[in-house]
C-alpha cells in the first residue's frame, strides 16, 4: 500500500476515484436543486453564484444533474464490467485449465466474437434487446466477455506451466486443488487490473449509447445522455456539453490510473 | 609494464537509489587491463560484476548514480561522456558479448545484416562493402558456410552458431576492449568448449584486451591472465591468475575455490548393498508435438520428434544415479516421465509394480517418488508461505496428525539448516539457495523412496551449489532414499554419484560406475564430455 501511494499516477487515480465514488454515493443529497426543475428565466447560462456550473436548455442546474447522474453512470460502469469480467474469466479459466479440444473450440468461438468492433457489437445487442439502461449494461457485459476470457486464459496458461504447478501435479494433488490454490491466486492479478481499466471503457461505451439514444432515456441524468441532449445548444452555452463530458473523462481517467497503479502494486515481489 | 592500460577503473563506486534507500552496488572498485590482456572478473550473482560491465558501457538504469572514482578507456575518461559520444564508442571501441546468444540477436533481422549494421555504423562502409567484410568476420569465427549463415535468421541457427555471430559482431570493428559477460554459460559443455577455443584464437589474432565476467573459476583459470574476485561490490583480491589461484589470500577467494567441485573428492553416501532395483525404466519413448486431428485429416503428417527414445536405466535402493547430457538430450524429459508429468510409452517398474501409462501412477507412487526442480524461484508458489508449502505433503499424504504439522514443518526446516521462523515467510523473501533448500525439504517431507533432482544446482552460485549438494547426500544418508540426479556438470556428478548414465539426443549412450569414468572403453561422447571440463591443477587440495 505504501508503494501504491508513492506512485504519483496511483495517487492521482485514487484521488479522482474517491471524488467520483463520493459523488456516486452522496451526490443526490448534495445537489443544491432538483435535477429536473426548470428555471425558465435562466436558460443556457454559464457558471454563476446561483448555478455553479451553469444551466442547460431548460434552465436545469448542471451541477445538480451531474451529481444525480453520478450513481447511475458509475454503477453502470462497475456493474457491466463486473458482469463481463465474471463471465469472461470463468470461460477463460475453463479453457485454460481444460486445454486441448475444449480450449480450441471455446477460443475459436470467442475469436469470432472478438472480430466484431466493440461498439458495433454492443449496438447489435442493444438492437436485439431494446434500449434502456439494463439492456445497455448487458450489452456491454457481453461485449467484454470474450476479451476478458482471452486475458484470463493467457494468464492461466502462463501460470499452468510454472514449476510449482508441476510440483503439485507430481505430488498427486487433485485438479480442484491445483486450479484453486496453485493456479488461480497467481493468475488473478492481470484479470483484476484489466477489470479496473475496463470500467472506464464501460463508462465511455455507456455514455456513447446514451448519446446515441440507445441507453438511458430522457429525462434521465445519465452523463452521456446529457451530452447528447445539449449538443444542439453547444454554441450558445458550451458548458452544458463540457461539464458532463469532463465528468466522464475524469471518471475514466481515475479508473485508468488506478488500474495502472494496481498492476504495479499487485506484483508480490514488489511489496515488502 | 609501462604501457597505458586499455581500461582503467580507479576507486569507482556506484549506488542505486531504491525505495528502501541507497544501495551501494560497487564499492571503490579498481582494476586495470593492459593491451592484449584478458582480465577475469569472478563473483557470484549479485556481487556487482555485471553492474561493473554496464558502468563501463555507461548504460545504467536511471536510479544508478556514480558516487566516486573514474573509468578511462585508453586514458580517455568515460564518466561524463554524453549519450551521443558514448553511442559512437559502443560497438566501435568497446564491444560486448552477452550470456544468452538467442536473446542478444534481433529475431527479425538476418544475422548478416546484424553484423553489417555495426560495420556501416562505425566504419562508414556502404552496404556491399559491409556485407563482404561481415562475411570475412564470420569466416574468422570458423563457421562452415559464412555466406549462407548471413542469410539466415537467428532461429535458424544453433546456440553455438549464434554465439559465433555475436562474437563476430563484437570483433568486427577491431575494438580496444571486449566485455564478455558469461558467454558460455547458456551453452552446452561441448559448444562452450568450442566457443572458448574460438575466443582464445581470436584473442591471439587481434590482440584485443578483454574483460571476462564469469562465475566459473575453473574456466577462468584456463583462459585469463589476471583475475579480480568481486564480493558484494568490493574487489577482495586481484592479481595474475596463477598467483591468485595458487595462493589465495582472501578468505572469500579460498571459500570460492574450495567450492569448485572436484571429481576425486567424493561426497556421496557409501555404496549401498546390492539389491533388486527400486526403479527400472524400460524402453521409454516420449514423442513431442503429435499432430492435431485436423493435420492428420489433411494427411500432412509431420516427422515425429522424440524427446526420449527407447531409454532404459535402473536405480537401486539408496544409490545416486547421475543422468548426464547436453541440453536437449532428453534428461529432463526422463525426469518428467518418472515423476508422472509427461505421457510416455514403455514401462516404469517401481518397487515391484509396473506402470505403462502416465494415468497409472497412483498417489502411493507419487508419494514415493518426489521431484526437485531446477529453478528455485519458480518451484515455490509465490503466494504461499514456506510453512504452507512444507505442510502440504504432510497433509496430502496424511503423514502426521493435523496438530503436529507445525512441529514437523519446524523439524523439516531444521533438517535443511534453515531457521524455523522461515515458516511464516514468503518465497521472495528468501535467497535462491534458501529456496532450493525449501524445495528439497518439501521433497523429503513426503518420506520418499526416490528423489529426482532435475539440475537442482544449475541455477545456484558455486558456493551454494556445494552446500546444496552436501545437504542432499546428507539427507540421503539419513533417509536412505535413492536419488536420480540430473545434471550437465560432470565434475559435480562424479563427486556425488555411484553410477552415471550419459544421454545424447534422447538415448542413453553410455552407463558406468563412477570409478570407471576414466577407463578406455567409455563411449566417445562420454570421453568428449569429460575432456571438456578439465580441472586446473590449482584447485587440487584447496580448502576453506
Amino acid at each position: 500500500m505504501r508503494d501504491f501511494l508513492r506512485n504519483p499516477a496511483g495517487l492521482v487515480g485514487l484521488c479522482l476515484l474517491s471524488i467520483v465514488i463520493g459523488a456516486a454515493l452522496f451526490g443526490p443529497w448534495l445537489a443544491p436543486y432538483d435535477p429536473q426543475q426548470f428555471h425558465p428565466k435562466t436558460r443556457l447560462q454559464g457558471p454563476s453564484w446561483d448555478f455553479w456550473l451553469g444551466t442547460d436548455q431548460y434552465g436545469r442546474d448542471l451541477l445538480s444533474r451531474i451529481l444525480n447522474g453520478a450513481p447511475s453512470t458509475v454503477f453502470f460502469g462497475i456493474g457491466s464490467t463486473a458482469l463481463g469480467v465474471g463471465v469472461g474469466s470463468v470461460i477463460g479459466v475453463i479453457a485454460g485449465v481444460a486445454g486441448g479440444r475444449t480450449d480450441s473450440v471455446i477460443m475459436r468461438v470467442l475469436d469470432g466474437l472478438l472480430a466484431m468492433p466493440e461498439l458495433l457489437f454492443t449496438l447489435l445487442i442493444v438492437t436485439f434487446l431494446g434500449g434502456g439502461t439494463t439492456q445497455a449494461m448487458l450489452a456491454v457485459a457481453v461485449t467484454f466477455a470474450p476479451g476478458m476470457a482471452r486475458i484470463a486464459r493467457s494468464s492461466v496458461l502462463s501460470v499452468r506451466t510454472r514449476e510449482y504447478v508441476m510440483a503439485a501435479t507430481a505430488r498427486g494433488e487433485s485438479r480442484a486443488w491445483i486450479v484453486g490454490r496453485e493456479v488461480l491466486p497467481n493468475a488473478l492479478g492481470p484479470i483484476i487490473v484489466e477489470a479496473t481499466i475496463r470500467v472506464s471503457f464501460a463508462i465511455m461505451i455507456g455514455a456513447t449509447l446514451g448519446f446515441l439514444g440507445l441507453g438511458a432515456q430522457p429525462p434521465s441524468t445519465e452523463w452521456g445522455l446529457m451530452v447528447a441532449e445539449a449538443r444542439q445548444f453547444m454554441f450558445r452555452n458550451p458548458w452544458c456539453v463540457a461539464v458532463p463530458g469532463l465528468a466522464i473523462a475524469f471518471t475514466a481517467m481515475g479508473f485508468n490510473l488506478f488500474g495502472d497503479a494496481l498492476r504495479d502494486a499487485f506484483d508480490p515481489k514488489r511489496s515488502r | 609494464m609501462t604501457t597505458r592500460p586499455v581500461l582503467d577503473v580507479q576507486d569507482y563506486s556506484l549506488a542505486y537509489d531504491t525505495p528502501e534507500g541507497e544501495v551501494m552496488a560497487l564499492k571503490s572498485v579498481s582494476l586495470a587491463i593492459r593491451p592484449g590482456e584478458t582480465h577475469a572478473l569472478v563473483g557470484e550473482s549479485g556481487s556487482g560484476k555485471s553492474t561493473l560491465a554496464w558502468a563501463i558501457m555507461r548504460y545504467l538504469p536511471d536510479n544508478a548514480r556514480d558516487v566516486s572514482g573514474r573509468i578511462a578507456l585508453s586514458g580517455e575518461p568515460l564518466l561524463g561522456k554524453t549519450l551521443p559520444q558514448m553511442e559512437a564508442l559502443r560497438g566501435k571501441r568497446i564491444a560486448m558479448v552477452f550470456q544468452d546468444p538467442s536473446s542478444s540477436l534481433n529475431p527479425t533481422m538476418r544475422m548478416g545484416e546484424q553484423i553489417a549494421e555495426v560495420l556501416m555504423r562505425h566504419r562508414g562502409m556502404d552496404k556491399a562493402a559491409a556485407w563482404t567484410e561481415a562475411e570475412a568476420a564470420l569466416a574468422r569465427t570458423g563457421i562452415q558456410r559464412p555466406a549462407e549463415m548471413m542469410q539466415r535468421f537467428p532461429h535458424e541457427a544453433s546456440g553455438g552458431e549464434k554465439q559465433r555471430v555475436v562474437i563476430a559482431t563484437a570483433f568486427a570493428c577491431n575494438p580496444e576492449l571486449i566485455i564478455f559477460d558469461e558467454p558460455t554459460t547458456a551453452l552446452d559443455i561441448l559448444t562452450a568448449q568450442q566457443i572458448l577455443d574460438l575466443f582464445l584464437r581470436l584473442r591471439q589474432e587481434t590482440g584485443v584486451a578483454a574483460l571476462y565476467i564469469s562465475h566459473d573459476l575453473g574456466l577462468v583459470a584456463r583462459i585469463a591472465d589476471t583475475v579480480s574476485v568481486i564480493h558484494q561490490g568490493e574487489i577482495v583480491e586481484s592479481g595474475p591468475v596463477h598467483q591468485v589461484f595458487r595462493a589465495p589470500k582472501d578468505a572469500y577467494t579460498r571459500a570460492l575455490m574450495a567450492a569448485v567441485p572436484r571429481p576425486d573428492e567424493r561426497i556421496a553416501v557409501p555404496e549401498p548393498a546390492p539389491a533388486r532395483p527400486l526403479l527400472q525404466v524400460q524402453g521409454i519413448s516420449v514423442r513431442y508435438g503429435a499432430d492435431g486431428w485436423l493435420t492428420r485429416l489433411l494427411g500432412k503428417e509431420s516427422v515425429p520428434f522424440y524427446g526420449a527414445r527407447d531409454v532404459s536405466f535402473q536405480v537401486h535402493p539408496g544409490e545416486l544415479l547421475g543422468l548426464v547430457g547436453a541440453s536437449g538430450s532428453g534428461k529432463s524429459t526422463m525426469a518428467q516421465v518418472v515423476s508422472g508429468l509427461r505421457d510416455f510409452t514403455g514401462t516404469v517398474q517401481f518397487g515391484g509394480r509396473d506402470f505403462t501409462a502416465r494415468g497409472d501412477f497412483d498417489r502411493a507412487y507419487r508419494r514415493d517418488v518426489q521431484i526437485v526442480f531446477q529453478h528455485p524461484d519458480s518451484s515455490l508458489n509465490p503466494r504461499q508461505t514456506i510453512g504452507t508449502i512444507l505442510s502440504r505433503p504432510l497433509r496430502l499424504y496424511r503423514l502426521c496428525p493435523p496438530a503436529k504439522v507445525a512441529d514437523r514443518v519446524r523439524e523439516l526446516l531444521e533438517m535443511v539448516l534453515l531457521p524455523p521462523e522461515f515458516a511464516s515467510r514468503y518465497p521472495h523473501q528468501l535467497s535462491g539457495g534458501q529456496k532450493q533448500r525449501v524445495a528439497i525439504a518439501r521433497a523429503f517431507a513426503a518420506e520418499p523412496r526416490l528423489v529426482i533432482c532435475d539440475e537442482i544446482t544449475a541455477a545456484l552460485d558455486v558456493s551454494v551449489q556445494a552446500a546444496v549438494a552436501r545437504l542432499l547426500t546428507d539427507l540421503q544418508r539419513k533417509s536412505g532414499a535413492a536419488c536420480l540426479f540430473i545434471t550437465h556438470d560432470l565434475n559435480l556428478i562424479r563427486q556425488l554419484a555411484h553410477r552415471i548414465a550419459v544421454m545424447q539426443r534422447g538415448q542413453v549412450v553410455d552407463s558406468f560406475d563412477v570409478a570407471d569414468a576414466n577407463s578406455p572403453d567409455r563411449h566417445p561422447y562420454t570421453r568428449a564430455l569429460l575432456d571438456a571440463v578439465p580441472l586446473a591443477e590449482e584447485f587440487q587440495g584447496v580448502t576453506a
